[in-house]
């Protein structure tokens, strides 16, 4: 074993006062084990449930020092003497634990403790009492309530947003670049508002546009297409872990109807409902008084929990997975909402947070023994024809099993009764074809959204996480750090937490939203860490500006398309892309954004551009998923089957992220086997034979075709040198074997290139 | 920067460029290479610490793993820890405590006989293995939490029973990078699914670029997604590569100083020399034929050899199932069902390490060989066994660790470790520290905190190390 620096410090210092290091040790080494295989025989609680075995507790230092009926457990500094020492070796006549000798690192572990002084900072109770000071962990910045900043006025935009980021710009000493030129901006905010990029028309129509409000125009138009909901809903998806499935496989449904949620998630964006009830309706729609009365916009968006994790529960695991369900829940709502971690309260207070176990607890409470359950989408009638038509079919079927157990009777009792025998045939021949007619008349079932259902009680706190070992009770609430206008209690419900969350008074749930929206347009937040707003999070590279966005995104009704129009029109947002030496030395990483970012696009994004260049997108909306292992299938990406079983190879490649937890953003990376799906994949070369086709009819030289290839891909002329490239190109002879035409090949380079793949 | 602070990457600090730097991209090679470099020679401080050098400065042994999972789960009385006990009191009732089926004492049909200078005592249904004892370490006093194959499996890969981390060839291409960028860092060996499937080689919360990459087929033109053009041949392709070249660079020019345009360049490259590459580390035909038979014959035998020439080629971890599904799984029938596994199993494993050791591979090489629990030692039905987390064994080679030792036990019947016992996490503790990695520093912070591997646990087996 490695012997640990806190124990080399403790045997070195064997009387000393049980300081930091001894009591970490203490905490990390020996409680944990006391807690685990001792208490559930040797505490205060085992005594108050008469399963006290010996007289003896552990969950004090004084009952530790005192000991049971064959006297002290522990004799600081002797661990020969220590009786606990004696029984964890199995040494005499008492070996525990009962279920089997400990591990010998462990053993070592008690030895050290126990000839360093047995270092014991538990006073009267098992559970430490949290010493947390709530009110001290409220004055960091992002628990304070927000407060409307005031515009700084010495600027030349009329977008506030400007305002505040030049206010950065001054104090940083760095100077904007210039906007960017029409064609780089209109193919930006295309690809930012709707995931596609422009067509050549639209990049014409808006370069030929001088007035003053062309691009507001182009804005407008964009966020009224049903497209924007398709590529936004996508960004709370990674949010939300959507998927289909479960990590694995035992015993667990797949949910074949989760795309409903995905579906509801677009018609929310794209009709603009209001942030602070999107919250609510995913969170409790079932307990809104002014919930849809249509049953797939009530329930559909409750798949945000309800479509959320099972793990494995066979063989004694019920109770962690129980936990750990939990867990999942309380992890996706709390970052998702919040921006807080709450789930590392789950086995210790936030070690930098102001969030007590309680709390944790209290808010586990609410969702303790829910039920992921289907919600009824069909109409009254639909579910009364299916469930008559079903009840119909049984019955049938009943009266058919009758008819073959009186037949078998028949032909063994009266076995030279031809008439019998025959009547008893065709009876069961005439409920054969009743049976079949009735069950052919089932309508299909009717649609269900899966949903969580029912309230929790309310739980005890569970020591160290541990879901078997209980502490205080927590009665149901929400974190004491955030306001709430439900008392904490047994009525405490889910609805209860969803209007906490979704209220103009909870400090972090405009802030965190904006934040988001902030960073999925810019590519980083004013927060960096877009799901952690707390102490170890990054702080805010410009918080008036993110309390601005946040106080006026409530004022303006909670308008997702309000703030995503005063982000694109600001002057900020239409930044050219170059660098800028000045500039570089002191903000080489853009914190205050002088310039654009370039940025690869997403892979739904680059998926969808190949699709819309190729001319073979399919834009229906909406419905089941599809395949993306199918390279015949042209629907958007966002509609592809989201697994956590099996992650998609072309998505996982292109860091679409694990959907089994919340994901806050993604990463880029750059790795060989993204190149080869684009080099040799049946998708790229069946996309390069469309777009060859395409492009091909709309010229007769080879100069036309690929100017017209140009601007299909690009939206623009070729260079002279790009022109004289490809002409080259296509002059070369075909070899015997290959499949692809030149001009092919030609289509494949075009889409394979990083003009497709980034946006500047 | 120290090992620590270089690998402790919050999500937040993944800038792109750290992330060119691990990913490799040609770019990235360098850096990646002195990271490892680093973790294998030089001393690894942590200031705060006084006693660092002696805690947490090792140079690596190890520089590649292959692990040999025995999924499903092989009977340790049966293999590799005989009980004359169990011999003795066969068909006496007994509750051994196992949570799983309660038959009575069931003694081995398997003979055991001494191996090697060590005389180590190995079954008879691995004689190749035993004449290899002298190179392993055979640990008899192995645990886990719970007897079943999806929390065992997962514990056994990824640390933790549930399916929501990374696993440890994640950890390790993490930890460590890779040395050949033209092949996966982390590669896994399986025909068909395993039970629980891909989240036993995923990558979690740490970046898609540290999963596992599944080789169901091990056919050279089919081992990789995508990594064969079937409409043009490659005369083409490089044809259609340097257009493509020239009209990125041409992009690239009107876009000065983005090194993310030079590494998407730099990733077609790789990629076009990976087709071959790749292509040419799986080719088995290439191997002489006396060495092939050696191995013998099968989809494991292949995949040994397979694992030999992935190592060799620079590639981290090499994961090797022995078939999909849940195939030790013997409950009924345990003698003919090890029977006929062990056959492929006992040639192709001891093939490899011979192979490695002529090679002068085994001393960089963990070899690592065993299921994710054991079985009981009493009966199920007639003649089969249950699972069993309470005891079982494992083996491992080369990389740091001592030959010719049986380590560890378990009660006279062979059902739970008592002494030295070893648990999973403590396993994987082992493995990071021959691979220069101390498990309680190799985090990750997400989700607010830093994870490890090993979570909160995890004790490296000293005693078994050279």
């Amino acid at each position: 074993m490695l012997p640990t620096a806190a124990a080399f410090v403790l045997l070195l210092a064997p009387a000393a006062e049980p300081d930091a290091k001894q009591v970490e040790f203490f905490e990390n080494k020996i409680r944990p084990v006391l807690v685990e295989q001792c208490y559930s025989c040797h505490s205060a609680d085992a005594k108050g449930k008469k399963k006290l075995k010996g007289g003896l507790m552990l969950d004090t230092k004084e009952a530790l020092l005192k000991g049971g009926d064959s006297g002290p457990a522990v004799v600081p500094g002797k661990p020969a003497e220590s009786l606990l020492m004696k029984s964890l070796r199995c040494e005499g006549d008492i070996k525990m634990p009962p279920a089997g000798k400990l591990g010998d690192p462990i053993l070592k572990d008690f030895e050290t403790w126990i000839t360093a002084g047995a270092a014991d900072p538990r006073t009267d109770t098992a559970v430490k009492a949290s010493t947390m000071d709530i009110e001290k962990g409220k004055q960091f910045w992002s628990f304070q309530p927000v407060k409307e900043p005031t515009v700084p006025t010495a600027s030349a935009s009329k977008n506030p947003i400007d305002a505040f980021v030049a206010a950065g710009w001054k104090a940083q000493k760095v100077t904007p670049v210039g906007p960017a030129d029409k064609r780089t901006l209109i193919r930006r905010v295309y690809l930012d508002l709707i995931g596609l990029p422009p067509t050549a028309d639209d990049v014409e129509a808006f370069e030929k546009d001088a007035s003053p409000d062309a691009f507001a125009k182009v804005v407008e138009k964009l966020l009224a297409s049903p497209q924007h909901g398709e590529k936004w809903a996508r960004h709370w998806l990674d949010v939300a872990r959507y998927a289909e499935d479960q990590a694995h496989t035992f015993g667990v449904q797949p949910k074949n109807q989760a795309w409903r949620y995905r579906d509801w998630v677009i018609k929310a964006f794209n009709d603009d409902m209001p942030y602070d009830r999107f919250v609510k309706m995913q969170l409790a729609a079932d307990m809104m008084p002014d919930a849809p009365t249509d049953p797939f916009e009530k329930y559909a968006g409750m798949g945000f929990l309800g479509l959320g994790a099972e793990y494995y529960r066979d063989a004694g695991c019920g109770p962690r997975a129980d936990a750990d369900e939990l867990d999942d829940k309380l992890d996706t709502l709390t970052r998702g909402f919040l921006g807080l971690t709450v789930a590392c309260a789950r086995c210790h207070d936030h070690k930098f947070d102001p969030i007590p176990t309680k709390d944790y607890y209290s808010l586990a409470g609410v969702y303790f023994g829910t039920k992921m359950s289907n919600a009824n989408l069909g109409t009254p009638e639909q579910v009364k024809a299916y469930a008559d038509a079903q009840a119909k079919a049984k019955e049938a079927e009943g009266k058919l099993n009758k008819a073959k157990e009186e037949q078998k009777k028949v032909e063994k009792d009266k076995k030279d009764d031809k008439e019998a025998i025959k009547a008893a045939a065709d009876k069961v021949k005439e409920l054969t074809a009743e049976t079949d007619k009735l069950k052919k008349a089932v309508p299909p079932a009717p649609p269900v959204a899966h949903v969580l259902s029912g309230n929790g009680p309310g739980m005890k706190v569970n020591v160290r996480g541990n879901p078997t070992v209980f502490g205080d009770d927590a009665p149901k609430g929400f974190l004491q750090v955030l306001p709430s206008a439900a008392k904490p209690g047994k009525d405490f419900d889910r609805l209860a937490v969803a209007n906490a969350i979704a209220s103009k008074d909870n400090p972090l749930t405009a802030r965190v939203i904006v934040n988001r929206v902030w960073a999925w347009h810019f590519g980083r937040g004013i927060v960096g860490t877009p799901s952690n707003f707390g102490v170890l999070g990054d702080a805010p590279t410009n918080q008036p500006l993110l309390d601005w966005l946040a106080t006026n995104f409530i004022k303006n009704g909670w308008s997702l398309k309000w703030l995503h129009r005063q982000i694109v029109l600001s002057g900020v947002y239409q930044l050219d892309s170059r660098p800028d030496e000045a500039n570089d030395k002191i903000d080489a990483g853009n914190v205050y954004l002088w310039r654009a970012n370039r940025r690869r696009v997403d892979v739904e994004q680059w998926r969808d551009s190949l699709l819309s260049v190729s001319g073979t997108l399919d834009k229906t909306t909406g419905g089941p998923t599809f395949d993306l292992k199918n390279a015949g299938v042209t629907r958007r990406t966002v509609y592809a089957k989201v697994s956590r079983h099996e992650p998609d190879g072309l998505l996982r490649m292109f860091d679409f992220p694990d959907a089994n937890v919340t994901a806050d953003k993604r990463v880029t990376t750059t790795v060989p086997q993204q190149q080869l799906f684009a080099l040799n994949s049946p998708f790229m070369t069946s996309q390069a034979r469309a777009f060859a086709a395409r492009a091909e009819k709309l010229g007769k030289t080879d100069a036309e075709k690929i100017a017209a290839a140009y601007k299909l891909a690009f939206g623009r002329e070729p260079a002279t040198q790009e022109l004289d490239l490809a002409e080259r190109f296509l002059k070369l002879p075909m070899k015997k074997d290959d499949k692809l035409t030149r001009w092919q090949q030609f289509a494949q380079v075009l889409l394979a290139s990083n003009e497709l793949m980034y946006v500047d | 920067m120290d090992l620590n602070s270089a690998l402790r990457i919050p999500h937040s600090a993944f800038t792109r460029r750290e992330m060119l730097a691990r990913t490799g991209t040609g770019l990235g090679l360098l850096g990646l290479a002195a990271l490892a470099e680093r973790s294998a020679a030089a001393p690894v401080t942590t200031p705060s610490n006084p006693l660092a050098p002696k805690v947490v400065h090792f140079p690596a042994k190890a520089k590649h793993v292959i692990h040999l999972f025995m999924n499903g789960g092989p009977s340790q009385v049966d293999t590799f820890d005989p009980k004359p006990e169990l011999t003795k009191r066969h068909g006496e009732k007994m509750d051994l405590k196992t949570g799983r089926a309660k038959g009575s004492l069931m003694k081995s049909p398997f003979t055991f006989k001494k191996y090697g200078k060590s005389g180590i005592d190995v079954s008879e249904l691995f004689p190749e293995v035993g004449s290899c004892i002298d190179d392993i370490c055979v640990i008899r006093s192995m645990h886990t939490n719970i007897p079943n194959h999806e929390p065992g499996l997962l514990l056994m890969t990824c640390g933790n029973p549930q399916a929501t981390r990374p696993s440890m060839g994640s950890w390790l291409t993490y930890g460590l990078g890779t040395e050949n960028q033209n092949l996966p860092g982390f590669v896994v060996l399986c025909p068909g699914k395993p039970v629980v499937g891909p989240a036993l080689w995923n990558n979690s919360f740490l970046p898609g670029v540290y999963q596992g990459c599944h080789i169901q087929n091990l056919d050279p033109k089919k081992v990789i997604e995508h990594i064969r053009n079937t409409e043009v041949g490659s005369g083409t392709q490089r044809e259609q590569l340097d257009l493509l070249n020239q009209l990125n660079g041409l992009h690239k020019e009107k876009r000065a100083n983005d090194d993310q345009l030079d590494a998407r360049i730099q990733s077609l490259e790789i990629a076009y020399r990976m087709q071959t590459e790749a292509t040419d580390a799986f080719d088995l035909s290439k191997e002489p034929t006396k060495l092939r038979d050696h191995y013998g014959k099968g989809y494991f035998a292949d995949a040994c050899m397979t694992a030999r020439r992935l190592v060799e080629r620079g590639v981290r971890m090499v994961q090797v199932f022995y078939g999909g599904g849940q195939p030790w799984d013997d409950h009924s029938d345990c003698e003919k069902g090890h029977r006929t596994k062990a056959k492929d199993t006992d040639k192709a494993a001891a093939a490899l390490l011979r192979d490695l050791k002529d090679k002068g591979l085994l001393d960089e090489t963990l070899v690592l060989w065993g299921g994710e629990f054991g079985r009981t030692p009493t009966s199920e039905g007639q003649n089969g066994r249950d699972h069993n987390s309470k005891g079982f064994t494992v083996w491992m080679a080369g990389g740091g660790i001592k030959g010719g030792m049986a380590y560890g036990e378990t009660d006279e019947f062979g059902c739970a470790a008592v002494e030295k016992k070893v648990h999973v996490h403590d396993l994987h503790a082992t493995i990071l520290h021959l691979m220069g990695l101390d498990h309680e520093k190799l985090t990750y912070r997400y989700s607010g905190r830093d994870f490890r591997l090993t979570d909160v646990h995890g004790v490296v087996v000293k005693d078994i190390l050279t």
